[in-house]
């Protein structure tokens, strides 16, 4: 055992996400306070990975970790983990960390704490700060044992804290990699066609509350009137009322508009996840208690269909 | 094809959900089934519907009241289902992860589908573990799955409309997103029907797992700031909007 | 005075003829019966007494249309005259000296029956010219004037058959008939007249004074009338005129049950061990009452006017139903497609878009003179709908998932129910704790719709001022199910009510008082069904009492107010509660103007059956839209500086018409106000800022 920190960062397209530097930059601070070393994983290859300001890194090159493949890396990281024994395993509450945090957890009977917002030392071990029942409660968890993960959402810690230029040490698979039983077929792009929300600066975006596919009419109207694109929270895709390329939040894509109009988006931490950086956040809403209306910077209850038809009227 | 759907019984989010000591007041919340479930309810029934096969929905009956969502999901095309009686609203997803592997393992599962998350998935989603505890791989974040004879080709969301296709051989555990058509609506008059003549099989949990932590504090979170309400009917309301947007050149 | 050859021939005609009409009757018998059963009827004989002196008088018809019912009015009694015209005719044939000229002298008739005779010639002579004049009204309006009212939007259904103008085939050859047969029986008796005028056949003697008497001119002239009729009658009942005589028969055999009472979603009654599935997918799980309003309808189009979804440009016509109807059943009875009786009515009578638009506002049963139930049809179509897995508009799927968990539509918690009560300045009463006087049923919209709930204090303030021991049910309280029913739903409706029920039936009160006219409707009209007997009152009766028995008093009339007043179906159409809202209004001292649209005759706002979860889905004038522009042009007619009120009495409608007076630019013209909140500015409760808590 030790009383090290192991970050598993993640990259796409040859660029690691920011939540990777988010985790590198916690870890420094908790292996400070708890006298270990924080160390940054790289699993796979195809990406420059001297941009940490981690104390080591750790790059896994093999030809199967080439894309993102959850049976190989989970094997790597278990190898890993197994290998160096560190106090704390750290991923990103992410659409890849999600696929390995709890696997790894089950799979060594490690603790593990999910929806993280914020990690503290504390009598030599660590307590978690966790978002729990959709934002409505916050849990503050201390890990049993020798190793705990701990899954971090997006967002929640600066990415330049994280940031340097510690130098990779690239390894081969600790485990062998042969014999998958999952096997990377290929990348599938965005429907092609449709708009860029992340290209926006004007966003309008709907949730739940906008009631039903033919209510979306209403926000593409308001939405032309204001130079502005439609973007929309997770149940409303899911329902099919608008594409997926036009999500918002940690399943869908990140954006930071100069406005950000919310109508009918109560402010799960995922979707928040996506859009918290906007220049200008306005959420309508019918519900006083919202949780949106902790992270807006202008907020009102009241209907969006009214709110929306006197907008564009006015407009 | 054999396909195994794990559901989960959460507390309801709908409403504020009270606190008890560091945890949830189980007695004063309703449970429901966790959203994205009905989602994996869905893309089984699909590939059910496509190739044929039959599905199996299990969940930890937490509280007594899992059998509505059973009958839901057996009204929407479900052909069997089994409940863990367990009898502890505070089971976490390790401890029902194990329950459900126990449970799972003896039914020759070709695909294992779960709700890629859930609002209460504190120690991790039941999903992965279920995959950890029977040996197999695991993928979520998953929006369409298509059977053929002992593989899948699966794919997996990224963001924004970005994903990858992955090819999976059986049996293993998907974590569902989303389906790729919304859950059906299972009219009541069927789910009542399933009510009446279906059997809900019970098995009592088997094993033993546990999250391995201590909950030291639960409470609504501290809020830190607070949007400036605008007040009004709604046409103020709207007035106030479009004057801020055009004081800052945004309309 | 048919040569004997001539008799012959006629009654070998009159045979062929008659067993065309036998079999056409009959199939039309053997087809309505294929349909299920209906709830049992009461005392048919007097049922269809009293529809035959309806029919008599024409009543039903005289709903809408005035002018051209009258049209219809002398058309019906110019045919009924036929009838008795067309016997003496062939009596005029057969028996040798049958004449009814010239008081009858060459039949040589006891005395006693000349002025009947004359009575007799007289009648029929005159009815002919009014049938002439009213089947060219007819036929003028339909080949001429072409108007709109008998054409249907381009976006509804319709059987290509009717589409390719078969209603206008049948209407030109019944129109060529009665001008055709009427004329050659005039002649008939203008040829007959040898010894000139008879003073009590003005037309035929006019027509004498052209053509002169000729016996040839006579047997022709009778041929061509008697012939005709031999030809229509049997293809009356392959065509839309089956009307003639199903009319009748179907008004007698109408609806018994209370309007706000739909029937069933499976029989009641079984035939022959027949297993049914919920609702309707094909032409014989309609009731055999439905089946019988296809040949009941003419298409007058009546209902179509008065359909809101119609209205609102949406692809729904209930007339376009039953026609579809007919001509489906005419095709698999008479034509060479049986195998249309098993098509899916929502590909071959109406499309699935126009089911989803109805908004079950009852005007198209209620203006049918007929006693047609359109309506009927289109929830047995949603029931099979909802039951096949068709997949439904998200709104409604979203509501109806919500109802099915939470037991409100609007997503909210249960718990959340009485929140709104709890911000009152004084306890409301929980009715399932502590016995209660009344038992307010609250419903969704008034419970949990923030632009509602300040009405909904307002209106316990009010019941408090009064003295009224109400309660209510809190958590316990489910949505009555009046429009998830509606929405074709049975299962959740049943669930509902049981629901609602096991909540009654921890509560100790003497009777339901009802903000919503939706709630109203159900409990009153169908919890009956599931064994719920309770009186179930609307807050308008229960306030216009409280102020008859002095516990309510006026102290500020409000006499500045203009104001009109919308019926909403649930309450006006179809419980008749048309008095206590406009005494309530005239104890309160306004100024009130009725709508043209009124009462029985209200204009729905467009939310009912299930519409309110749809959202906006048509482009153009809403009918609330309608209704809104309808109340100003009232108040134009009378004006004055007073303030311009639109007085609802239902939440939803303060929803929809709110909306409406936005979308139409006219706030600051009109105001739209629930009825308490009138009541109590007259009683002087004030408005209290909310606690904030």
């Amino acid at each position: 055992m030790s009383n090290d920190i192991l970050v598993i960062t993640e990259h796409m397209d040859g660029k690691f996400s920011d939540v990777s530097f988010e985790l590198v930059g916690k870890a420094k601070e908790l292996a400070k306070a708890l006298g270990g070393q924080a160390a940054a994983v790289v699993v796979g290859g195809g990406v420059d990975a001297n941009v940490f300001a981690s104390d080591s890194t750790i790059q896994v090159d093999d030809a199967a970790l080439s894309q993102f493949n959850p049976e190989a890396y989970a094997k790597v990281v278990e190898a890993l983990v197994k290998e160096k024994s560190p106090k704390v395993v750290m991923f990103g509450w992410t659409v890849t960390g999600m696929d390995i945090a709890a696997w790894l957890s089950a799979r060594l009977g490690v603790p593990c704490a999910a929806y993280a917002k914020d990690v503290r030392v504390e009598g030599g071990g660590i307590v978690v700060s966790c978002q729990a029942y959709g934002g409505k409660l916050t849990a503050e968890v201390a890990p049993e044992g020798e190793t705990a993960i701990v899954a971090c959402l997006a967002g929640s810690f600066p990415a330049e804290a994280g940031q340097g230029a510690t130098a990779a040490e690239k390894i081969a698979s600790p485990v062998d990699l042969s014999g998958l039983k999952m096997k990377f077929i290929e990348m599938v792009k965005p429907a092609g066609g449709d708009v860029d929300i992340t290209a926006q600066t004007k966003l309008v975006s709907v949730g739940r509350g906008i009631g039903g596919k033919e209510n979306i009419e209403l926000a593409e109207e308001l939405a032309a009137k204001l130079g502005a694109v439609v973007s929309a929270s997770r149940p409303v895709v899911d329902a099919g009322w608008l594409p997926r390329t036009r999500q918002v939040g940690k399943s869908g894509l990140k954006v930071k508009p100069k406005l950000y109009l919310m109508l009918g988006i109560s402010g799960a931490p995922e979707h928040l996840e996506g859009m918290k950086g906007a220049e200008l956040i306005i959420a309508i809403n019918t519900d006083k208690k919202a949780p949106i209306f902790n992270v807006a910077h202008y907020g009102a209850t009241a209907d969006l269909f009214e709110v929306a038809e006197a907008m564009l009227e006015l407009l | 094809m054999n396909i195994v759907v794990a559901i989960k019984h959460i507390p309801s989010i709908a409403d504020d959900v009270p606190v008890k000591g560091n945890n949830v007041d189980f007695d004063s919340v309703d449970f429901v089934l966790n959203e994205w479930d009905e989602h994996s309810i869905e893309q089984a029934v699909l590939i059910k519907e496509a190739v044929g096969g039959t599905v199996t929905v299990i969940g930890v009956d937490l509280i007594g009241e899992l059998d509505n969502a059973l009958h839901l999901a057996l009204a929407k095309g479900a052909d069997k289902v089994v409940k863990i009686t367990a009898d502890d609203p505070a089971a976490d997803s390790h401890m029902q992860a194990k329950w459900l592997s126990e449970a799972i393992k003896g039914m020759g599962a070709n695909m294992v589908f779960a709700g890629v998350q859930a609002s209460n998935d504190l120690d991790g989603q039941i999903g992965p573990m279920i995959a950890a505890y029977l040996d197999m791989p695991y993928i979520g974040g998953v929006s369409s799955v298509e059977a053929n004879s002992d593989s899948a080709t699966v794919n997996k969301e990224f963001a924004g409309g970005a994903g990858a296709k992955y090819s999976v051989s059986m049996p293993f555990v998907a974590g569902v997103q989303a389906a790729p058509k919304p859950p059906r609506y299972a009219p009541v008059s069927k789910v009542r029907q399933m009510a009446q003549s279906a059997t809900v099989e019970k098995v009592a949990p088997s094993g033993d797992a546990s999250s391995g932590l201590t909950f030291k504090k639960m409470a609504p979170p501290v809020v830190t700031g607070h949007a400036e309400m605008i007040e009004g009917s709604s046409k103020e309301v709207a007035a106030k909007i479009v004057e801020l947007l055009k004081s800052k050149g945004l309309a | 005075m048919l040569t004997p050859i001539e008799k012959i021939l006629f009654i070998l005609l009159a045979l062929v003829s008659a067993g065309f009409t036998f079999h056409g009757f009959k199939t039309i018998i053997d087809t309505v019966r294929k349909g299920r059963p209906a709830p049992e009827l009461k005392n048919i004989p007097a049922s269809l007494l009293k529809a035959g002196v309806t029919v008599l008088f024409q009543r039903t018809i005289f709903k809408a249309r005035k002018a051209l019912s009258a049209v219809h009015l002398g058309l019906f009694f110019g045919l009924i005259t036929y009838a008795f015209v067309n016997l003496f005719d062939v009596l005029e044939g057969l028996i040798p000296n049958f004449d009814l000229t010239y008081s009858g002298k060459h039949l040589a008739p006891p005395a006693w029956t000349i002025p009947l005779i004359n009575i007799y010639s007289l009648v029929s002579d005159v009815m002919s010219m009014f049938l002439l004049i009213a089947i060219t009204i007819f036929l003028v309006r339909r080949f001429i004037v072409k108007d709109k009212a008998l054409t249907y939007r381009e976006n509804v259904l319709l059987n290509p058959k009717v589409k390719a103008g078969g209603q206008a085939k049948d209407s030109l050859i019944v129109g060529v008939f009665v001008i055709m047969h009427v004329t050659a029986h005039v002649l008939s008796q203008a040829y007959r007249l040898t010894e000139g005028a008879d003073p009590f056949m003005p037309f035929a003697s006019f027509l004498n004074s052209i053509f002169g008497a000729s016996e040839t001119g006579m047997h022709v002239a009778w041929w061509v009338s008697i012939g005709w009729v031999m030809f229509i009658i049997p293809y009356l009942s392959r065509s839309k005129h089956t009307h003639f005589f199903m009319a009748p028969i179907n008004l007698g055999l109408a609806k018994q049950n209370p309007r706000g009472q739909l029937d069933p979603a499976i029989p009641l009654k079984v035939i022959d061990g027949r297993k049914y599935d919920p609702g309707a997918k094909v032409i014989t799980d309609l009731a055999w009452k439905r089946i019988l309003d296809a040949y009941a309808c003419v298409q007058c189009n009546r209902c179509q006017d008065v359909c809101p979804a119609n209205f609102y440009q949406r692809p729904l016509s209930p007339s376009a139903l039953e026609v579809n109807k007919r001509y489906l059943l005419k095709e698999a009875t008479f034509g060479s497609h049986p195998d249309l009786l098993l098509a899916p009515l929502t590909e071959t009578v109406i499309s699935p878009e126009a089911v989803w638009s109805c908004t079950t506002c009852y005007a198209c049963v209620r203006v049918c003179p007929v006693g047609n139930e359109p309506m009927a049809d289109i929830v047995d179509i949603r029931r099979r709908m909802l039951i096949d897995g068709f997949e439904i508009d998200s709104g409604v799927q979203t509501a109806l998932q919500s109802l099915a968990t939470n037991g409100n539509w609007m997503g909210k918690g249960k718990r959340l129910r009485g929140r709104w009560a709890k911000e009152l300045e004084f306890p409301v009463k929980n009715a399932t704790e502590e016995p209660v006087e009344v038992l307010w049923f609250v419903g969704d919209t008034a419970s949990f719709d923030e632009r509602v709930i300040p009405n909904t204090k307002m209106v316990a303030r009010i019941f408090h001022q009064a003295g009224l021991d109400f309660g209510i049910l809190y958590q316990n309280e489910s949505n009555a199910g009046n429009d998830v029913r509606r929405v074709g739903e049975e299962g959740l409706f049943e669930q509902l009510v049981e629901q609602n029920m096991a909540a009654f039936g921890k509560a100790q009160f003497q009777r339901i008082v009802t903000t919503d006219p939706h709630s109203f409707n159900t409990l009153k009209n169908e919890y009956p069904q599931f064994g719920g007997k309770f009186e179930v009152k609307h807050y308008t009766v229960t306030l216009l009492k409280l102020f008859e028995e002095g516990k309510l008093t006026v102290k500020n009339k409000l006499s500045h107010y203009k104001v009109t007043f919308h019926d909403p179906c649930y309450l006006g159409r179809y419980n008749g509660g048309f008095t206590a809202p406009r005494k309530l209004l005239e104890l309160l001292g306004v100024e009130f103007h009725e709508m043209p649209r009124n009462c029985e005759n209200s204009f729905c706002c467009g939310a009912g059956g299930g519409q309110i979860w749809m959202g906006k889905v048509a482009p153009g004038e809403r009918p609330a839209e309608n209704r809104i522009k309808e109340a100003l042009s009232t108040f134009e007619k009378h004006p004055s500086d007073k303030k311009q009120l639109f007085i609802v009495t239902c939440p939803k409608d303060m929803v929809m018409y709110s909306d409406a007076v936005k979308t139409t630019g006219n706030e600051g013209k009109i105001e739209v106000r629930d009825i308490i909140q009138l009541v109590a500015e007259a009683v002087g409760v004030e408005e209290v800022s909310p606690i904030v808590g």
